[in-house]
């Protein structure tokens, strides 16, 4: 069978500075059966893969010339896995806070910057927000702030070369969140 | 789950693969193998297994297993696969050894060693291929790092495919023509494959990831790298299939070794040229040991190139091809080996002691965990003794080869200690080394809770 995709062009909202995540899910929301979606992104969405794998979609990536990202979400055969509960969440909506921390960690040895949020994160209360700007992604670091029950989101932004992380205190455990139940 | 953990049986790897090490030297010391014996020799068979099978693939293994996973941000596809690799990729390697002492009449029992390490070696590194193989394809499109990994991992399945078929044909389990004729025929195309596919192709991808990773600098995806990775791929594809395919109709290998030594000449210049960029373009002024030494390494790699450019160049490459060797294995891949043994140790066992209570408490920094100016000298002794080996052979002077290895000995046995210091947290300051929560790691295995 082959799957029929819907197209949903994030680039114009991106290149605008705006968050494409409600647009992204108000579409798959209204997807038929069997079909599938077509993402184009100026980014490699990864925290976007993993929310639609939870639901049941498998993906295929390929970048496109300009360094812009397709990415193919078909509905895959097997039943959609449960979310996890400290999987990480992207955007719920518009409800994450302005971050009360803004870090720069790009010119920082590794392992500092992770020491850095970590310690960071022990100071704050439930339900805020830092934001922090890295020279690559935290590889060692996402597991552990799920560990520790913390929600985040994280991409590189359109110049490449800096990673920003959104970490909310407290944010994945104990409050599942409608969109990933 | 997106990020990567810490593999468990990484360190069991390097401490199986250091005791390799540590053996081989022991036995060149000795004057067991080449040069004392022929470069075919069941002696010098058994020295360079050792080697490149117990100590490079067991140390590279266990690399992998923990930085496939950070080179793809992904969790390895199966954290209980590595340990039944590494008792079966140990128990073959002993039976090959065996074997070959049985090819030589060191040993006259009538058991059938070569199938039996030809199944083990197949099972365990069919068992790491599958897990670094699923690993890679959940991640596509892979970045470049990842890809020269995929590549060396392809290698590694066309070495041990040479590998078992020599192993079922000299322990008589076949006596197939055609494979009779890559027995007689494919050693050279076993070794580069190995030596050059999976061990320096896979070292170069890593390399890229650590380099950038601990000088502070950024990741290369240059359209020059990544004409270097198709030139090296292109050359290991033309050494390979065209290799095998030139055995199969009774050519001659010369045409396919040229053209594959260009291609190689090629990639390995591009590699050059971008890690000296990475060198450069760094923001870390003063780099640790694992960088300086890892410098080193990338010198053995391009001493070793030009050695074989003008050992060709003379016609005499044929009778150095051991010494070139020699410098390949010891200079280039285990230097770059123990340099990055030494951050990668530190940088493990940190994470596995203090990760779960950073922020918590006050924990000691990751360079804390060594004493780098105790652990130069040895790196330092390490490298020189390695370039006067490779000197002692290009001359002819066995005696001389024994006593650099025996230094080379000295000087491991050196970085080992540290090594081991660093795992048990003895450099650390002891008001710090254990803030509550925190107990000292087990030596070969990391306790770490998968969720």
């Amino acid at each position: 069978m082959t799957t029929s995709f819907v197209d949903v062009d994030v680039r114009p909202t991106l290149r605008a500075g705006g968050e494409p995540f409600g647009e992204i899910m108000a579409a798959v929301d209204t997807l038929k059966p069997g079909e599938g979606l077509r993402l184009l992104a100026t980014f490699k969405p990864v925290p976007l893969l993993h929310v639609l794998g939870s639901r049941g979609f498998e993906h295929e990536m390929r970048e496109l010339d300009g360094g812009d990202w397709e990415v193919l979400f078909s509905p895959s055969n097997a039943a959609p896995r449960p979310a996890k509960v400290d999987a990480p969440v992207i955007g719920d909506h518009g409800t994450w806070p302005e971050p009360l921390r803004n870090m720069d960690n790009r010119d920082l040895d590794p392992p500092e910057p992770m020491v850095r949020i970590l310690a960071a994160t022990e100071e704050m209360a439930p339900g805020e927000v830092m934001s922090a700007l890295l020279c690559r992604e935290p590889i060692f670091l996402l597991p552990e702030l799920a560990k520790r029950g913390h929600a985040w989101k994280g991409a590189f932004e359109p110049d490449g070369a800096t990673y920003k992380i959104l970490v909310r205190i407290g944010g994945s455990r104990g409050a599942p969140l409608p969109d990933m139940a | 789950m997106l990020g990567a953990t810490l593999s468990r049986w990484t360190m069991s790897y390097f401490a199986a693969a250091l005791i390799a090490f540590l053996a081989a030297e022991l036995l060149m010391t000795l004057g067991y193998g080449y040069p004392s014996a022929p470069v075919e020799s069941a002696s010098t068979l058994v020295l360079v297994h050792l080697v490149v099978l117990g100590w490079l693939s067991l140390l590279m293994c266990g690399a992998l297993f923990q930085f496939v996973p950070v080179l793809v941000a992904r969790t390895l596809y199966s954290e209980s696969m590595p340990l039944p690799t590494l008792v079966c990729l140990i128990v073959g390697l002993a039976a090959l050894l065996l074997g070959f002492l049985q090819m030589g009449g060191f040993v006259s029992t009538a058991f059938a060693f070569f199938p039996v390490a030809a199944a083990l070696l197949a099972i365990g590194f069919g068992l790491a291929l599958w897990n670094l193989g699923r690993t890679l394809w959940a991640a596509r499109p892979l970045p470049l790092p990842a890809r020269f990994v995929a590549v060396g991992l392809c290698s590694l399945a066309a070495t041990v495919t040479f590998g078992i078929i020599f192993a079922l044909v000299l322990g008589g389990v076949t006596d197939n023509p055609y494979l009779a004729d890559v027995v007689a025929n494919g050693v050279p195309l076993h070794a580069i494959a190995g030596l050059g596919g999976w061990l320096t192709f896979t070292a170069m991808g890593v390399s890229y990831r650590l380099l950038a990773m601990f000088m502070l600098a950024p990741e290369l995806d240059s359209p020059r790298s990544r004409v270097g990775f198709y030139c090296g791929t292109a050359a290991l594809a033309v050494i390979i299939l065209g290799g095998v395919v030139a055995i199969c109709l009774t050519a001659s290998l010369t045409p396919v070794l040229l053209a594959a030594g260009l291609l190689s000449l090629c990639a390995l210049v591009l590699y050059g040229a971008d890690i000296a960029r990475l060198y450069r373009a760094r923001k870390r002024r003063v780099i640790e040991l694992n960088s300086r030494m890892a410098a080193f390494a990338m010198a053995g790699l391009a001493a070793s190139v030009l050695l074989i450019v003008v050992l060709a160049a003379l016609g005499i490459f044929a009778r150095h091809v051991a010494a070139v060797a020699f410098l390949v294995a010891f200079g280039w891949l285990s230097g770059l080996g123990l340099a990055k043994l030494y951050k990668i140790t530190a940088f493990l066992t940190w994470l596995e002691c203090y990760g779960p209570v950073l922020g918590k408490t006050v924990t000691p920094r990751v360079q804390d965990l060594a004493v780098e100016r105790r652990g130069i000298r040895w790196f330092f002794l390490y490298f020189g003794a390695v370039w006067a080996a490779t000197a002692a052979l290009l001359l002819a002077m066995p005696m001389a080869f024994q006593i650099c290895t025996g230094l080379m000995l000295i000087a491991s046995l050196g970085i080992v200690g540290q090594l081991v210091r660093i795992r048990r947290l003895l450099d650390v300051n002891i008001a710090t080394r254990l803030p509550p929560g925190v107990r000292v790691p087990q030596l070969l295995y990391c306790s770490v809770k998968h969720d």
